[in-house]
């Protein structure tokens, strides 16, 4: 299997912060790979500087072999790099199908092309009967759908999930599920975070741990669990216990 | 769409009937001074409605068209010309103000644009080949080809074209790429990048094109009033007007520049024509209470009030942000 996502001593500091400090992880083309971590392990920093929201400090992030860090965030998207956030980015004031029509119109320059595509994702995901709601007036399981499917409208050859799981119930948790495996279906590789583990266990074939800025263990979900860092820096301090439970 | 082009075709047909019907100088001359401001509002409204850049230096295009077509006339070409050479300045000049200043965040473009309207002011005034702070008086002529005259109702008719053209261009721009982008970037930056929108370049567009609007109704203008000086044209007091048509009526908006250009010539000029010759200025206190209420309780704007309430007839959502 090809690599897709190469990232090599990602580093990010602000100010005195490292918040980033050496993540290495790959992403094998048409895989789901799972980055976990407790609070505060710089999972979501690592996203904005694969994505291009934020200049990682040092570092390498190869996508398709192309050097890309530092590159300008409308470019990586461009480039085939699709995301969503972990606290929700809507365009407040534009309809779903308005939303997801912006995301196609990356590929489909045309604006009836756009929203034939877009109603398209829309049906995918299960949203095409709120097509006409305000993205902000949605629930929050609706609105991280929304998310998704204004990534995928960009047709990206890899998608980038934070944390869309949160927040939702167990039965919008399995929905959420259903939809990632089509995504897979579709060819399309699927880097996630998470903070809870056993949403990932059962989907991601490949899981990358990071804690304080820090890759500690790279393999299988299976591994992970037993792999004694990965349990100090969940388990580590009676204090991080509680968010385990969570 | 179509509902839009009933509207259009209708103020067509009644402003035509009115230019060619009326000879009433006082009527027809606040009837080119609404079609004027209604495009210079919606011009505005490119960048400030749709885009969210709030613009506080937009009289320096229109003074762009106005000088263009004082610069012609007095140098013996076709008045004409200054449509093309006072949208290229005006698009130039856009693209210089917001190059480094539109994908920033905060107030720093508002502030760009202060500036360079006061830097170019200062420029005319101390350029005697700009006629410095005296202006152009435009030799007078007649005719389509001098683009002047003796009656006004040709001057409606003109005003009422670029007001037409410029409506049918928001039309398609709220149906384009580049009103989705804009939209988008306004509603939230970060997710736009996201999903590979290139803020500086899809703002300075719509800002050239905004520049552009703003320039061809200089033009009209100095053919209209045959003077043409800093005052008249590139001053703050003008550019604050624009921008306040665009609020009043409604930002981001198709009508809402139309809307607050009709507030603005019939209660502003309508009530200085009636008071305002005592002098003691109550037109500007009615024209300012109306935009203090209007802040206070409308913030949306006339245009957008009303599509709020239609919404919710729909049931289909809750207010637009302004």
């Amino acid at each position: 299997m090809t690599t897709l996502l190469e990232v090599r001593g990602l580093a990010k500091r602000f100010g005195s912060l490292r918040a980033l400090d050496g993540v290495d992880l790959d992403v094998a083309e048409g895989s789901l790979t799972g980055l976990i971590g407790p609070n505060g392990a710089g999972k979501s920093t690592a996203f904005s500087c694969i994505a291009g929201a934020d200049k990682p400090s040092a570092g390498s992030v190869r996508f398709r072999g192309r050097e890309i860090a530092g590159m300008a965030y409308h470019r990586v998207a461009a480039l085939g790099i699709g995301r969503t956030y972990q606290i929700v980015q809507t365009f407040a004031e534009m309809t779903v199908l308005e939303a997801v029509t912006t995301g196609a119109l990356l590929r489909h320059p045309r604006l009836r092309d756009a929203i034939g595509s877009a109603e398209e994702v829309l049906e995918f995901v299960g949203l095409a009967d709120k097509r006409h709601r305000l993205g902000r007036a949605l629930t929050i399981a609706d609105k991280k759908r929304l998310e998704v499917a204004r990534a995928l409208a960009t047709e990206p050859a890899l998608l980038l999930l934070d944390e869309v799981m949160a927040g939702l119930t167990p039965a919008e948790c399995r929905d959420a599920v259903d939809l990632l495996r089509r995504v897979l279906a579709r060819g399309i590789t699927v880097l996630m975070v998470e903070h809870v583990m056993e949403v990932l266990m059962p989907i991601a074939e490949h899981v990358v741990v990071i804690a304080a800025g820090k890759t500690i263990f790279s393999g299988s979900a299976a591994e992970a669990v037993r792999d004694p860092r990965v349990v100090e820096a969940y388990l580590g301090s009676p204090l991080e216990h509680g968010e385990i439970a969570s | 769409m179509r509902p839009h082009l009933i509207a259009l075709g209708a103020i067509v047909v009644l402003c035509a009937a009115a230019a060619f019907g009326l000879h009433d100088t006082v009527t027809l001359d606040l009837l080119f001074t609404l079609l004027l401001y209604a495009v210079l509002g919606q011009s505005w409204n490119w960048i400030s409605g749709y885009a969210g850049n709030i613009s506080f230096g937009h009289a320096i295009f229109f003074a762009c068209g106005a000088y263009a077509s004082a610069l012609c006339v007095t140098h013996g070409l076709s008045p004409w010309l200054a449509f093309p050479a006072g949208a290229l300045v005006a698009a130039l000049l856009a693209v210089v103000t917001g190059f480094p200043t539109l994908a920033l965040r905060g107030h720093y473009f508002s502030i760009a644009t202060i500036a360079v309207a006061a830097l170019v002011e200062v420029f005319v005034r101390t350029s005697p080949w700009l006629g410095g702070a005296n202006g152009f008086e435009l030799p007078i002529a007649s005719g389509w080809a001098a683009l002047q005259f003796s009656q006004k109702g040709p001057y409606v008719l003109l005003a009422l074209a670029l007001f037409a053209i410029v409506q049918l261009a928001t039309m398609w721009l709220e149906r384009s790429r580049l009103g989705y982008y804009l939209r988008a970037l306004r509603a939230n930056h970060a997710a736009a990048a996201s999903v590979g929108i290139d803020e500086r370049r899809w703002k300075l567009i719509a800002f050239a094109w905004s520049a552009v609007m703003a320039s061809a109704a200089g033009v009209l203008y100095a053919q209209y009033t045959l003077f043409v000086d800093p005052p008249s044209t590139i001053a703050l007091a003008i550019s604050i007007d624009i921008a306040l048509i665009g609020v009043v009526g409604g930002i981001g908006t198709l009508w809402g520049p139309a809307a607050g250009a009709l507030v603005y010539v019939v209660l502003a000029k309508g009530v200085a024509l009636q008071i305002g010759g005592t002098g003691k200025g109550y037109d500007l206190v009615i024209y300012g209470a109306i935009i203090c209420i209007i802040a206070a309780w409308r913030p949306h704007g006339i245009v957008g009030t009303i599509v709020d309430a239609l919404r919710r007839r729909r049931g289909t959502a809750t207010a637009t942000p302004a």
